[in-house]
């Protein structure tokens, strides 16, 4: 045994349970052989009225620390920008905000891009190709069936399945287009920022053809809907056409009038809520 | 009739041509109610389209009072139940903490404190208290079965739907499970299939059974065991009067007959006997009931 004590500050934090993991461990390591210092905690404790220690509390509390899963940085993410910690854990639970997807389609949009850059206007039309359907393409997995397995429990709880829908297809967005923006850079001219709305315009098509089929076939139909548009276009025109104003300004309403149809049509929404 | 905490009324499902389910009219009170019937005669069926996973295409389903159909209703019902499908898969990487605690959070507990408490209780209450932190994929499959079995009981729902609930789980903790699912009974109305007639006759006071999405039998499990009466017996070799003969553990064969016999050696009919000449019994009518 030493001759050194809990001074007042250490003991009135450790009765008052404010005090860290370590200091706590520390003062019980003392107390356990220091029959001073027991004295005085039970003292302390007894003024505190805090004689009876609540071991439910304590257990709760040890429980809590082993047991509760911590959050992954995407779900802190999200928290950080002011999305309730419930939902963030609701968010980042899908399927498309896993390691392997992002890095899966981050790969294909960097080699389009790169081949973009150090290609000729073939390859710019390869990056107009496969850019917008990326993020559509992340949106259909982030709530379906096959890469959410357990899904059908989900079906049945009272948790909107709108909202959900739409706070994961947000999440995607607010992932997937600065990173593709970012990795278009490398593109020569404005063709880096021509496909923002064409790839708005096809998430929106997704969540509207979700209500009748399922996610991944929708945004698989609309990719290859998307890659014969562009070939047929590419025979006659340069990447430049998709950047006029009748043409955006028609990928503008596409994504309005689905982000309707989806909206009317969410009860019918496939996968997370019966078929129909 | 009236009072009941689940209705169906000519309730009839199909999937594409092939009809799972026809003109169902069930009304089922609180207590363990327990669905019999081969694979494929629509069991499952009736179960989703209990717990609202599934829409009717014919009839009116209503759950303590409120029609399926409609969304409001849906959402209400959905806050008073447990679902335990047939299958359920779990994200990758998941502990049996995080996957309760997650489907926790869809079942609107956002107050973390309040939820994490019910998961441990859930977990409890199952048997995997121990197992909280385990990865699930690492599991075994009656681990994984109690682990699903344990978000179906979060908030101790008025309503529970629970599909092939003891599969793959040891005989200990099928047990456990049968005392927790009567202990529920008291105060919630428990709907659940199995193969196990053995979990029928422990838990059920009522069953119903289903043949190719019709219903065969639909009353008390005692007066489904009372209709064996006098039917099963025990001899040195199968009898070709019998409707089903096997061959038991002591050599013996158990004979089950349609027809009552006085020249044997009778035992005491059990349930599976009962369910058996049930099936086996195709010059009925149709639906008996109570």
């Amino acid at each position: 045994m030493t001759g050194w004590h809990l001074d007042d500050e250490t003991l009135r934090r450790y009765v008052e349970r404010i005090d860290s993991v370590a200091e706590g461990a520390s003062v019980e390591q003392h107390v356990v052989t220091c029959e001073r210092c027991r004295a005085r905690v039970n003292t302390a404790a007894v003024a505190v009225d805090l004689a009876v220690v609540d071991l439910d509390a304590v257990w709760d509390r040890t429980r809590d620390a082993v047991e509760i899963p911590r959050p992954s940085v995407f779900e802190r993410l999200l928290s950080a920008v002011g999305l309730p910690a419930h939902e963030a854990r609701l968010v980042a639970v899908a399927s498309a905000f896993r390691g392997v997807w992002l890095i899966g389609v981050a790969a294909v949009i960097a080699f389009a891009a790169l081949a973009a850059k150090i290609g000729d206007t073939d390859e710019v039309w390869f990056f107009l190709a496969v850019a917008p359907a990326a993020p559509c393409l992340l949106v259909a997995v982030s709530y379906d069936r096959r890469w959410d397995p357990a899904l059908e429990p989900e079906v049945v709880t009272p948790y909107p399945a709108l909202r959900l829908v739409l706070l994961r297809t947000t999440a995607v967005l607010a992932l997937a287009l600065p990173a593709v923006l970012l990795l278009g850079l490398v593109v020569p001219g404005q063709t880096p920022f021509v496909w923002l709305l064409p790839a708005l315009g096809f998430v929106a098509v997704v969540l509207a053809a979700s209500t009748w089929i399922s996610p991944p076939n929708a945004a698989a139909t609309v990719s290859v809907a998307w890659l014969l548009a562009v070939w047929l276009v590419k025979r006659a025109h340069s990447p430049t056409v998709v950047l006029e104003a009748r043409i955006q300004v028609a990928f503008l309403v596409l994504a309005a009038a689905s982000f309707c149809i989806f909206v009317v049509r969410a009860h019918h929404l496939s996968q997370l809520r019966p078929r129909r | 009739m009236t009072g009941s905490l689940i209705s169906l009324r000519g309730v009839g499902r199909s999937f594409g041509a092939t009809q799972a389910l026809a003109d169902v009219d069930l009304d089922l009170h609180a207590g363990v109610i327990g669905l019999l019937g081969p694979n494929g005669a629509g069991k499952t069926t009736l179960l989703r389209l209990l717990a609202t996973a599934l829409p009717p295409s014919r009839g009116k389903v209503r759950v303590l009072g409120r029609d399926v159909e409609v969304l409001a209703e849906r959402t209400e019902i959905r806050r008073r139940l447990g679902y335990l499908p047939q299958e359920v898969g779990f994200p990758r990487g998941f502990t049996a903490f995080a996957f309760v605690d997650y489907i926790a959070l869809l079942k609107e507990w956002a107050d973390p404190a309040a939820r994490h408490a019910e998961v441990r209780r859930v977990l409890d209450q199952v048997g995997l208290s121990d197992a909280a932190t385990k990865r699930i994929r690492a599991m075994s499959g009656g681990q994984r079965r109690r682990v699903a079995l344990a978000q179906a009981l979060l908030g101790s729902p008025p309503v529970l739907i629970l599909d092939e609930p003891t599969t793959g789980v040891d005989p200990e903790q099928r047990v456990t499970l049968r005392t927790v699912l009567a202990e529920l009974a008291r105060t919630s109305i428990v709907v659940l299939s199995t193969h196990q007639t053995e979990d029928v006759a422990a838990l059920c006071e009522r069953v119903v059974v289903l043949d190719r999405g019709r219903v065969r039998y639909d009353g008390a499990v005692t007066d489904l065991v009372d209709r064996a009466a006098g039917r099963v017996w025990l001899a040195d070799q199968p009898d070709p009067a019998a409707t089903v003969s096997w061959r038991t553990g002591t050599g013996r064969y158990r004979n089950v007959a349609a027809e009552a016999r006085d020249d044997v050696e009778h035992v005491e009919p059990s349930l599976e006997d009962a369910y058996l000449l049930l099936r086996g019994d195709r010059s009925g009518t149709g639906i008996v009931t109570r």
